[in-house]
């Protein structure tokens, strides 16, 4: 709930799919007010996840309003008409279940996990609060509050932050919709009023703008009975317009230096804008990915962090830093963030890691590293559906990014399909320094703030 | 909604044999009545539910856990395998009896040196190519210890199992502790640990251990510069040597397994020749008896203070420990808590509070923790006093002990979902000795716990009389607050 998708941060990478090994039940249907929903059961163990995700996220923000998508996910936990504020929290917590809200670039999510004899309480929280949210001025003042404090807790007050999540989107995209603070500016925050509240619930919480998920310990004919007692009836809105991403032609390279006066290591985000969404390129820019960080024996960490011992630590992902390879949506980059040792300078971190992907380009794959890089994308994608949460995030994500939840049983069929004369392609294609942008993040003293 | 029909066989093993199924079938069928009944209701006017109130849900479900089939190797190696073929992966722990209470006196944080460095080098491969390894198996392996047990954990896809238990076998038996990954460890060690020593929650953390376990091996947390500089080839290959022996470990699996005789003659053939060798008597064990004492872990320039409220308290085998776990959540065990909701929500005093009940092998603490401003410190210290005090004062209530037993028992169900999350409690089972019916029985007992019997324990363990109050903050600033409670002993 107090999370945007910067949370995420340390959590992108592979999120895959394998028809070959296991196969999701999927029941997939729509409720005449346009309510997308995806059922998977499994009984092994009696646990429910429900899940809601709204096709809405920081890039539908309009200008003077950064922040707002954020600043309503604080607004659905302050009440509803019949489970008033804390409803939520005293209701899952005390039954030992989970709870929690993120807001994203391009969609907002909300979930429980509980034992599986509340399956009916979930709905009906998630129902009241889509159908009758408590929109008012002593509640958007507190949240307004909170997100103020959340924003210097994880973000003012955290080295590497504030770059990343203020500065790193405005060398990547050129439209503003992108290029916008997704976490937004105290200024922003505090001329939200009722009104606005009011009208983006109006907008964008409305069932058809919406898909339910849920995965775990249900029959699915009770959980259709369910969900059709507490969703059916909620009215369906006109479907919102989606923003228009495109960016303009012509990326020109550049680099920017942030100074951090609370960083102590220096730190490095490289990044080239990406392959459209499920687009050959995007399953090889995937494997690229893999090839350069999955694993301890991945080539950056043993040329780089063994190596040339240059590198401290690193992540990358398609669709750094708020999405990863399931969740990216066009336009995104790939990019690739490292703290290194100070002796070394920026342009020759940029140096080695463009020398790794010279190699890529220059040098197909050779068959058994490649076949290391499989096994372990199946294995963590394996790892990931373990749990009945991410099953549902990824079905929410393949039922409304691309219109097809089945899409979980056999994605990562072609993740894995990848050769290497289409990696070499790829990475000749999108990782060039022609299309790169460097974002330079150097400890400053602390009296430059 | 979903225990609709009487799932006697919930789970993914056969029923259980005996008299409890009886008692199963009972609570079952009537979850079933009431569930038709409501359905019914549904389906009659699904326009009109009444949706001011929260929906009547069934009791939680029963929940049988796989069969766990537990045998020995003839050089004394314990083997448990559970069958979990959702999946095609594999988890495992090796656990050894040979925790941070098995380290030197002069040497804290050798069994962690161990954990770590075990997956560094063998006699047959190099740091690299273990990695190369595991990752080609879909894998991941790390090595960990805890005050009782060290433990080497991995996993891998399924297909692969020879290999991860061929791997696993050399790294158990074989480390060869090369002299440029020890003194990386050094360096990083030494570094993370000046980072622990710079968190206040952390010295709290390490403080009230001494304090609690006195000069027992439980009395302490972490390392020392002093012994991390120590570390060298011969003393980490003799703790190996003495405590990483067949006969003092146990190798749990759980994923989708081979035949069972075919797991155990895998098994027996990477690890069947391993040495047993006789044991080192564990470390003698005398705890201090708990008394009030306040220490203040002086931390200038720290604007808040953390406070640990807590004593000794007993082991999982005790009668006490299932009465004391759930007074325990009451108190202070999540967002419906008590403490939560007066230290945090109603006075606002701090972000977190809670409180905990750990238990190690041979005894537990139990302790009160919250973080709050200097200002605000001598309110929120009474409050968490009388909290601590209102437990032992009063019987719990029956819709609030009713809340907590659901709220336990959720959180049980939900630690299941995934291998890991399996393969761990089963492996706290084996490291704190509990017996094999502990994970069966743990929600009816933990269901059983009366009021009057939380009342016993709380005013044996919860009540403050004899707590150590320990104190991270600002000696200047909070110094003469905390002296309104008694005799204060400054720590640097």
């Amino acid at each position: 709930m107090k999370r945007i998708a910067a949370c995420c941060l340390f959590l992108c990478g592979a999120f895959l799919a394998r028809g070959a090994d296991v196969t999701f039940p999927i029941e997939s249907y729509q409720l005449p007010n346009g309510l997308r929903v995806v059922l998977s059961p499994d009984n092994a163990v009696p646990v429910v996840t429900v899940y809601i995700l709204y096709n809405v996220g920081a890039r539908s923000e309009e200008k003077g309003h950064t922040g707002f998508a954020h600043l309503f996910e604080h607004m659905m936990f302050e009440g509803s008409a019949n489970a008033p504020k804390g409803t939520h929290f005293a209701m899952v917590e005390s039954n030992g279940g989970v709870l929690n809200g993120s807001t994203h670039p391009d969609f907002t999510d909300y979930f429980e996990v509980l034992p599986s004899n509340k399956l009916a309480t979930a709905l009906w929280l998630e129902s009241d609060r889509m159908r009758s949210l408590a929109i008012n001025d002593e509640n958007l003042k507190n949240q307004k509050e909170a997100v103020k404090q959340e924003r210097r807790l994880s973000f003012d007050n955290q080295p590497y932050a504030t770059a990343i999540v203020d500065v790193w989107p405005t060398l990547m995209y050129r439209n503003w919709q992108s290029s916008h603070s997704l976490i937004g500016s105290f200024e922003d925050l505090n001329n939200s009023s009722v009104e606005d509240v009011a009208k983006f619930f109006k907008t964008y919480y409305a069932p058809d703008n919406a898909a339910l998920v849920i995965v775990g310990d249900i029959r699915v004919p009770e959980a259709k009975k369910l969900i059709e007692t507490y969703f059916a009836d909620i009215p369906s809105q006109p479907l919102p317009r989606r923003p228009n991403l495109a960016e303009p032609a012509g990326f020109e390279p550049h680099t920017q230096v942030y100074k951090d006066p609370l960083a102590q290591v220096p730190g490095i985000v490289i990044g080239y804008p990406g392959p459209m969404r499920r687009s050959p390129e995007y399953y090889a820019l995937n494997m690229i990915d893999a090839i350069l960080t999955a694993g301890d024996s991945a080539r950056i960490r043993q040329d780089l962090v063994k190596g040339k011992q240059s590198v401290v630590q690193y992540e990358a992902a398609l669709g750094w830093p708020f999405a990863g390879t399931l969740d990216y949506r066009d336009p995104e980059p790939y990019a690739l963030y490292l703290l290194y040792y100070p002796k070394f300078k920026p342009e020759e971190i940029v140096a080695q890691v463009q020398e790794e992907i010279a190699r890529l380009q220059d040098h197909p794959i050779d068959a058994a590293e490649l076949d290391r890089v499989k096994a372990q994308l199946r294995a963590s994608h394996l790892k990931d559906l373990e749990s009945s949460l991410n099953r549902a995030r990824a079905l929410a994500q393949y039922a409304v990014t691309d219109g097809d939840p089945h899409l979980i049983n056999t994605e990562l069929d072609k993740m894995l399909a990848v050769t290497p004369a289409e990696i070499q392609a790829a990475a000749r294609k999108y990782l060039t320094p022609q299309r790169r942008a460097i974002l330079e993040i150097q400890p400053a003293p602390k009296e430059t703030k | 909604m979903t225990p609709a029909d009487c799932r006697i066989h919930r789970g993914r093993g056969p029923a259980m044999a005996g008299p409890s199924i009886v008692a199963r079938r009972g609570r079952a069928c009537q979850a079933r009545a009431s569930v038709l009944l409501l359905f019914a209701a549904l389906a009659l006017s699904a326009q009109t539910v009444d949706r001011t109130k929260p929906p009547q849900t069934p009791p939680i479900p029963s929940y049988k856990l796989p069969p766990v089939a537990e045998s020995k190797l003839p050089n004394g190696l314990g083997v448990v395998l559970v069958e979990d073929a959702r999946f095609p992966l594999v988890t495992l722990r090796l656990t050894f009896q040979a925790g941070s209470k098995f380290d030197p006196p002069d040497m804290p944080g050798l069994a962690e040196a161990v954990a770590t460095l075990l997956d560094e080098g063998t006699k047959t491969r190099t740091s690299q190519q273990i990695s190369d390894e595991i990752d080609r198996i879909g894998g991941s392996i790390g090595g960990s210890a805890g005050a009782d047990s060290l433990a080497i954990s991995a996993n891998a896809l399924s297909e692969h199992l020879p290999r991860l238990l061929a791997l696993i076998a050399d790294v158990a038996m074989n480390s060869t502790f090369p002299l440029e990954e020890v003194e990386l460890y050094k360096k990083n060690r030494t570094e993370s640990l000046r980072q622990q020593h710079s968190e206040p929650g952390f010295l709290a953390e390490e403080k009230f251990a001494s304090v609690v376990f006195g000069r027992t091996p439980y009395g302490h947390i972490a390392p020392t510069e002093a012994a991390i500089a120590k570390l060298d080839v011969k003393n980490l290959a003799a703790f190996r040597d003495s405590r990483l022996v067949p006969n003092n470990a146990t190798l749990l699996l759980i994923g989708k397994l081979p035949a069972k005789d075919e797991v155990l003659k895998l098994i027996a053939q990477h690890f069947g020749a391993w040495k047993e060798k006789p044991l080192p008597s564990p470390p003698a064990m005398q705890f201090p008896a708990p008394s009030r004492q306040i220490v203040l872990v002086d931390r200038p320039g720290s604007v808040q203070a953390d406070i640990h409220v807590g004593r000794l308290a007993p082991t999982r085998l005790s009668p006490e420990f299932f009465p004391l776990m759930v007074g325990n959540a009451v108190l202070g065990g999540g967002a419906n808590s008590r403490m939560f909701k007066n230290i945090r929500e109603k006075e606002g005093f701090a972000y977190d509070a809670h409180s905990q009940y750990d238990t190690h092998r041979d005894s537990g603490d139990f302790q009160a923790v919250t973080e709050v401003r200097n200002e605000v410190l001598e309110p929120a210290l009474k409050a968490v006093l009388a909290e601590l005090d209102g437990m032992a004062a009063k019987p719990v209530g029956n819709e609030e002990l009713t809340g907590v037993k659901n709220y336990i028992s959720g959180l049980y169900l939900l630690r299941l979902e995934t291998q890991e999350g399996v393969i761990t409690q089963l492996t706290t089972v084996k490291a704190l000795g509990l017996p094999d019916s502990y994970l069966e029985t743990y929600v009816t007992r933990v269901r059983s716990v009366e009021p009057d019997q939380i009342q016993a324990v709380a005013r044996k363990y919860i009540a403050p009389a004899q707590d150590a109050i320990v104190v991270v903050g600002d000696a200047s600033k909070i110094g003469d607050v905390l002296k309104k409670f008694g005799t204060v002993t400054v720590a640097k």
